[in-house]
């Protein structure tokens, strides 16, 4: 290959790029397996980097078998009862149900950020106190945080409400901002009212944008959620990651981190499918 | 009384407080033509945006039908140069926008009535679209699939249907090649012959204007730190005679040289 | 698992320096390479010469005292009388078992029972050359509204799961003869850096086990009481100081385990000595404790003064009796691994030769051939 092919004028051809897309994966995979075969050559009982077959079996056990503290099934009891009644579903469904309030609770979020953007009054009411919100780390709110909302459910998903929020509010706030004024007049001159202005020509047209946000904000809403499941809580995904890092079940928490990663990335990707599909004048620049 | 009155206003902005407009009398009757004519930064828009009401001026009133404006509303329609389409809506969507917001609020707007309405709002849009040289099939477009000059045939349409008594255009058709240009100012004169509209409209080019107008308001500064002041106006007969054109082309030339574009002129401000 | 409150002022450096310099200013690949080369045979030279040892410690009443050994020079002049480099570093209590079980370090101070759960049960063979105290009220089971064992039912009780917490709330049921009630009780798993504001704000929680400082915060609240504590059970939360076995088949893992046992009992003579005072300001100074609240965290430790009293708890079969214990729970609460089939699988060895478990299994092994040695002034 000529050195010019590495150049900003190359163009790699479908196979390539393919394949140098993979190289990565591979390699990080390939090391993995090195790291794990020298280890338990050395030391059979080795848990810190498990097998292939070893991480398979883990997560079977997960997905088909009941937390340790829950009733265990009958031996004859069929799959799908098996698959609902484990370990990992339940961890997963209790992780979700926080992740959905949670975005639930950012939607008054955008609207307070739009209604900023647009009534003089609400923005100098509220954005002094969010700007100063928004550099709060909310993990060190948690103490107030507990005094609050107890340590339950609450908590928890006030701590991503409050780490994200302001972010999202700001967001927001700039985007509505960001409407031309042109834009707000031409809607007044047509006999729009204040709320008409904000609901069905700014709200609709920052949305894409806003939806955009929210999915860049989801590694945060997720951080967010690990932090709280991890410092209090009775189940969860990130809940049995940090009780099985406490014995290294790495067979365990290493499929854990990647089921994670699949559900943030079907999350992801839904989010931008459905942005694509409610908003065909959108495209992204 | 005349059915906009601008009484000695004047507009000045930052601080400290630089002079835009000083002192700006001027009555517009109706079914006038008015061009707004001047150099970017002379006040034009500045002017229009007072009659249009999003914008209150320093000191003096401005008054359409005798009562002071307040903020932007469906008395006057606006055709701004850009952004003045809902990026999110269909071009019919755009059209027929006015009527839907005038005639439905936020709730009302989940009516079945709402949906039998449109549907009449969507005939006349039609309607509207074919008298403006738009076709049927670039209906369910969206705005940024238009061309420029169809974008404003748009906007035009938008503004049309809720039938103002006033419209007010800023730069329309600056943006536009010198060819759409011409036919977008045919249009816009049909329309206004039809219609019997107020038009106030504000340009840079002393030939649009003088094809336009029925009368020319010429704004400039007397010196680069004072209010722009209306320099001269002058009623132009429409249709106009090639001598009368000529003239007045001249008449404008001595003052501001030689380029029917102000910004190309070389000879400064007046 | 004993993971002490966070205080980066105490963080420590390392003894001495490891890397040679490399002098980056040289222009061509050779000189590079040989520089290198250069440095790392010298290095290695110096490595061989002094074989070098780290020990991992966290904060605890039982455990901040490396703090002082290091300061003092004490550790210093024993590694010195052996030859060999003993350097000393302060861990938080999880990441210090990581880096012992990824064998990043040599010694490692932790209890018991994660001891058993986390090298041994990793397969990294583990043995104890110092008992250093048992908890003896440290830890506790703390509730309000003058709830008592029977109602714990169905109660919401904050502790961090799978450690020595578990460990003593199960033990507290048992002996209350409410052992099928355990999994009734809603155990919420809570990070003990924040479980002491936790518990205080929110009414709704009815208990808690947590251990010092934690619980003499908590226990300043009006309304809480002390229902259980580890003093109720000697003996059975050890606080060890543990080595890899691999580095002690090696004669100069020896060394460094004398040396390292030496200086220890060296400095136990010291905080139980005439200027007792003196040297427990200094070791509290190594959490940013005061005098007085290390006293009063030493209250509820029972200290092994003297290398003769551990190497008699060491030796006795009580030892056996509580390990039996301790070694049951892990198993039952798959501590030892989703794979471990039986709780002989992890093996533990002691003093006496007799061995818990398969034969072919110990990973984990009490010896008190150290402490022997410093009771009878051998080292």
């Amino acid at each position: 290959m000529a050195a010019g092919s590495f150049l900003m004028h190359a163009k790699p051809g479908r196979f390539s790029s393919t394949m140098l897309s993979w190289i990565l994966f591979a390699t990080g995979i390939g090391l993995y397996f090195y790291t794990a075969q020298a280890r338990h050559h050395e030391n059979p009982d080795d848990r810190v980097t498990p097998t292939l077959a070893q991480m398979v079996k883990g997560i079977t056990e997960a997905a088909v078998k009941p937390a340790e503290d829950d009733e265990p099934l009958a031996d004859n009891a069929p799959l799908t009862q098996r698959l609902l009644a484990s370990m990992l579903w339940k961890d997963t469904k209790a992780t979700a149900r926080r992740f959905v309030y949670s975005l639930a609770l950012l939607v008054p979020a955008v609207l307070l950020g739009l209604h900023m953007g647009l009534f003089p009054y609400a923005g100098a009411f509220f954005l002094r106190f969010v700007l100063f919100f928004d550099k709060i780390v909310a993990l060190s709110l948690l103490p107030i945080l507990f005094i609050a909302f107890g340590i339950d459910e609450l908590s928890k998903i006030m701590l991503i409400v409050i780490g994200v929020a302001p972010t999202i509010i700001l967001d927001t706030f700039n985007l509505s901002r960001g409407v031309p004024g042109e834009q707000l007049v031409k809607a007044f001159t047509l006999g729009a009212r204040d709320f008409d202005v904000a609901y069905r020509v700014v709200m609709k047209q920052i949305l894409p944008r806003v939806l955009n946000s929210l999915r860049l904000n989801l590694k945060a809403v997720m951080l967010f959620l690990f932090a709280g499941e991890m410092i209090a809580s009775t189940e969860g995904l990130a809940y049995r990651i940090s009780l099985l890092r406490r014995h290294m079940a790495m067979d365990v928490i290493i499929p854990y981190v990647l089921w994670v990663a699949l559900l943030l990335f079907v999350v992801d990707l839904s989010m931008r499918l459905l942005n694509r599909k409610l908003h065909p004048w959108f495209h992204e620049a | 009384m005349a059915l906009i009155q601008v009484q000695s206003v004047s507009v000045a902005y930052g601080s400290p407080a630089k002079p835009v407009l000083n002192n700006i009398g001027l009555d517009i009757e109706a079914g006038e033509f008015i061009c707004l004519l001047g150099r970017t930064g002379c006040g034009k828009s500045t002017l229009l945006r007072l009659i249009l009401g999003s914008e209150t001026p320093a000191s003096g009133v401005v008054t359409v039908k005798g009562s002071p404006r307040q903020r932007p509303d469906p008395v006057c329609g606006y055709v701004p140069q850009k952004y003045s389409l809902f990026p999110d809506r269909t071009v019919l969507d755009n059209i027929t926008f006015g009527p839907e917001v005038s005639e439905f609020n936020l709730l009302t707007r989940w009516s079945p009535r709402f949906y039998s309405r449109r549907r009449e709002f969507r005939k006349e849009a039609l309607q509207l679209m074919q008298r403006l040289g738009l076709r049927e099939s670039d209906a369910g477009k969206y705005p940024d699939q238009l061309s420029g000059g169809m974008q404003q045939r748009v906007a035009i349409a938008q503004a049309f249907i809720n039938k103002p008594r006033i419209l007010l255009m800023d730069e329309a058709f600056s943006a536009l090649d010198p060819g759409t240009r011409q036919g977008m100012q045919r249009l816009m004169k049909q329309l206004w012959r039809d219609t019997g509209i107020t038009v106030v409209f504000v340009t840079h080019n002393t030939k649009e204007a003088l094809a336009l107008a029925t009368r020319v308001v010429v704004l400039a500064k007397p010196a680069p730190d004072q209010g722009a002041g209306i320099l001269m106006q002058f009623p132009v007969a429409q249709p106009c005679a090639e001598a009368e054109i000529g003239e007045l082309t001249t008449r404008l030339e001595s003052v501001f040289g030689g380029s029917e574009d102000l910004e190309d002129s070389l000879v400064p401000t007046a | 698992m004993r993971i002490p409150p966070h205080d980066p002022q105490v963080r420590m450096r390392n003894n001495e320096s490891q890397s040679a310099a490399l002098p980056l200013t040289s222009t061509t690949w050779t000189t590079m390479l040989r520089t290198t080369l250069i440095a790392f045979l010298l290095a290695s030279a110096a490595y061989a010469e002094t074989p070098s040892f780290t020990v991992g410690w966290s904060i605890y009443a039982g455990w901040t005292p490396y703090h002082y050994l290091m300061k003092s020079g004490i550790l210093r002049k024993w590694a010195d009388k052996y030859q060999v480099a003993i350097k000393v570093k302060r861990f938080d209590y999880a990441p210090s078992l990581d880096a012992f079980v990824a064998k990043n370090i040599d010694a490692c101070t932790m209890t018991n029972m994660e001891a058993l759960d986390m090298p041994a049960a990793s397969g990294v063979p583990t043995t104890a050359i110092i008992i250093g105290d048992y908890s003896n009220g440290n830890d506790a089971l703390l509730v309000r509204n003058g709830v008592q064992f029977k109602d714990l039912a169905g109660k919401k009780v904050l502790l961090v799961q799978k450690t020595v917490s578990e460990y003593l709330f199960d033990r507290a049921m048992t002996i209350n003869g409410l052992r099928d009630q355990i999994k009734r009780v809603r155990l919420i798993n809570t990070s003990d850096a924040d479980i002491a504001s936790a518990y205080i704000s929110d009414t709704s929680v009815t208990g808690t086990v947590t251990w010092k400082p934690m619980v003499s915060q908590i226990g300043k609240q009006k309304g809480v009481v002390n229902l259980f504590n580890s003093s109720q059970i000697p003996g059975e939360i050890l606080d060890l100081t543990v080595v890899r076995t691999d580095v002690l088949a090696r004669p100069e893992g020896q060394r460094f385990a004398k040396a390292l046992t030496g200086a220890w009992y060296e400095m136990m003579a010291q905080m139980s000595g005439p200027n007792a005072d003196k040297v427990l300001t200094a070791i509290a100074e190594g959490s940013s404790d005061t005098l007085a609240s290390y006293k009063e965290q030493l209250s509820t430790t029972k200290m092994f003064y003297t290398a003769q009293s551990a190497a008699q708890f060491g030796a006795s079969p009580e030892l056996q009796q509580k390990m039996a214990l301790v070694r049951q729970f892990c198993y039952e609460h798959g501590l030892l691994g989703a794979n471990t089939k039986s709780v002989d699988d992890v093996a533990i060895q002691y003093p006496d030769g007799k061995v818990q478990g398969k034969p072919d299994k110990v990973r984990l092994r009490f010896t008190v051939e150290y402490m022997q040695a410093a009771a009878q002034g051998k080292l």
